[in-house]
């Protein structure tokens, strides 16, 4: 049993390219290629609407990514949290973080997202951004939890040991020595995480927030090429999850190093 | 603490794994500078014993108290007794992700508060006693198991501890690496370390035991010098277990 070999799959994230898979003609260079030509090579040909579509939505990339980097940075610490919470012996913050994970994995994201932003929106009143990131975070911070469980309980427990043995309390030995070899156990599954996240900012168009999806929809619905329109959309969007999933098997590939002989 | 006192005083301490008793009555006393070597067929309890004796398991009933230190009383820090105590483990346990040197600093460094240039150069000298000093950079997974064991007994001394717990250290070697850790351990007992080993090293005992401590069922059943021990064991169960071994 070697630790190459433990595999956390939460989820249905993208698939990750094998970092050792270094051929031009794997699925992921075909596909960046087919996406990078059909982005340069439609606006060329026919520029009207292709080019107006790609000068319409720039602005609707960067939102994505603001409620994006947002929501999975705040995922983290809340997953962080309720995956140590999970594995707590303490019975109440167990019970609490269970509840959690059992809720938000019960309702589906559209809903909560809904709820989210019309029953905070009657306490406070807070920028429509904000709600969506809040929403979002909430959800994916019951995923992230169960990835963080997943990844620390992968740990032998004889480096718990040797880290008490030598007089580091329990806070101590989560930090010093099982997060840091959990982290790479965690990397895989929360790098999936990330690109699900982004890819379900799309919902956060139906709440008023300015992403991608919904710029597009707003051209759309005033040019009427529905067609092209999200045609250029989901190229965007598989664009930016290659390069994602790319950087993501790239980091995933140095944090082994010490695993390497 | 008077400085006859035993530096571990384990009285009448019981163990139950739910109805099963892995520690029966167990009474043991090891003075400073003294050598004890435990020995027993798997299952006897001598590992839950050595476990025992930093906590690392917590007993049903009795007392365990540590250099003037009760290991379950209500104002004792465990954290702090167990920095005197250094422990070595079958599965060496080294940290995975740091290199032999960091192994061996992480825990002066952030324990002790000790300045990161000394705590090196101590883990040099650490490593050059073990040798294994050439190695310092590289992790864990490069070394071979007498290699990791070494550095894993060099990580315990980092910490200056009074006395070292030795948990099977070689049960999991191949046979060839198994006589570099126990140079190691031979080196450490002629210094006049406090040692407590669990071990089937049958030589070991022999050559450096002071006491020999033989369990069976969770209790311990005969306790002599090694010479007595091997040659004219007492009790039936003990010359049983000779005979096996030898």
């Amino acid at each position: 049993m070697s630790d190459q070999e433990k595999i956390i799959e939460i989820g249905d994230g993208a698939a990750i390219p094998d970092p050792k898979d270094k051929g031009l003609i794997s699925a992921w260079w075909i596909a960046l290629i087919g996406t990078v030509s059909l982005l340069i090579i439609l606006p060329l040909v026919k520029p009207d609407p292709y080019a107006r579509v790609l000068s319409f939505v720039p602005d609707g990339i960067l939102v994505t990514f603001k409620v994006t980097i947002a929501s999975i940075s705040l995922a983290l610490v809340i997953g962080l949290l309720t995956g140590l919470g999970r594995l707590s012996k303490n019975r109440f913050i167990n019970l609490i973080a269970s509840l959690y994970v059992e809720v938000v994995r019960g309702v589906p994201l559209l809903v909560q997202l809904f709820y989210i932003y019309f029953a905070l929106g009657r306490i406070v009143r807070v920028p429509d951004i904000v709600a969506a990131v809040i929403a979002m975070s909430f959800c994916y911070g019951a995923y992230m939890g169960e990835v963080f469980r997943a990844g620390i309980k992968s740990i032998d427990y004889g480096q718990t040991e040797a880290s008490l043995s030598l007089g580091f309390n329990r806070r101590q030995t989560m930090a010093y020595v099982v997060l840091p070899q959990a982290w790479r156990t965690i990397l895989p599954p929360v790098g999936n995480e990330f690109i699900a996240l982004l890819k379900d900012t799309s919902l956060v168009s139906i709440l008023a927030v300015a992403d991608i999806l919904r710029r597009g929809r707003e051209y759309a619905s005033e040019s009427f090429n529905y067609f092209e329109t999200y045609t250029m959309i989901a190229l965007i969007y598989l664009l930016i999850t290659l390069i994602l999933s790319k950087l993501i098997s790239n980091m995933e590939h140095r944090l082994s190093h010490y695993e390497r002989r | 603490m008077n400085a006859a006192d035993p530096i571990i005083q384990i009285s009448h301490i019981n163990k139950y794994f739910g109805s099963f008793k892995a520690l029966d009555d167990v009474s043991l006393d090891v003075t400073l500078g003294e050598k004890v070597v435990v020995l027993g067929p798997s299952g006897s309890g001598k590992s839950t014993l050595l476990r025992a004796i930093n906590r690392l398991e917590t007993i049903s009933s009795g007392s365990i108290i540590v250099d003037g230190h009760d290991l379950y009383g209500p104002d004792e820090d465990i954290n702090r007794i167990r920095m005197e105590l250094g422990m070595v483990f079958q599965s060496f346990n080294l940290f995975k992700h740091k290199t032999v040197l960091e192994n061996l600093t992480l825990a002066p460094i952030k324990l002790k508060k000790m300045e990161k240039g000394r705590a090196e150069e101590m883990a040099y000298a650490l490593l050059e006693k073990v040798g294994i000093r050439d190695r310092a950079d590289h992790y864990p997974v490069q070394l071979s198991g007498g290699q990791q064991q070494r550095v894993a007994i060099a990580r315990a001394l980092a910490m200056e501890p009074k006395i070292m717990l030795f948990d099977e250290p070689t049960s999991a070697l191949d046979p060839e690496m198994i006589g570099e850790v126990l140079e190691v351990m031979i080196t450490l007992a002629h210094e006049g370390m406090t040692m407590v080993v669990v071990t089937h090293e049958m030589g070991f005992a022999r050559e450096v035991a002071d006491q020999v401590v033989f369990m069976d069922d969770g209790a311990i059943v005969e306790q002599a010098s090694p010479d007595s021990f091997f040659d004219h064991p007492v009790h039936a169960r003990t010359r049983l277990f000779l005979d096996q071994i030898l």
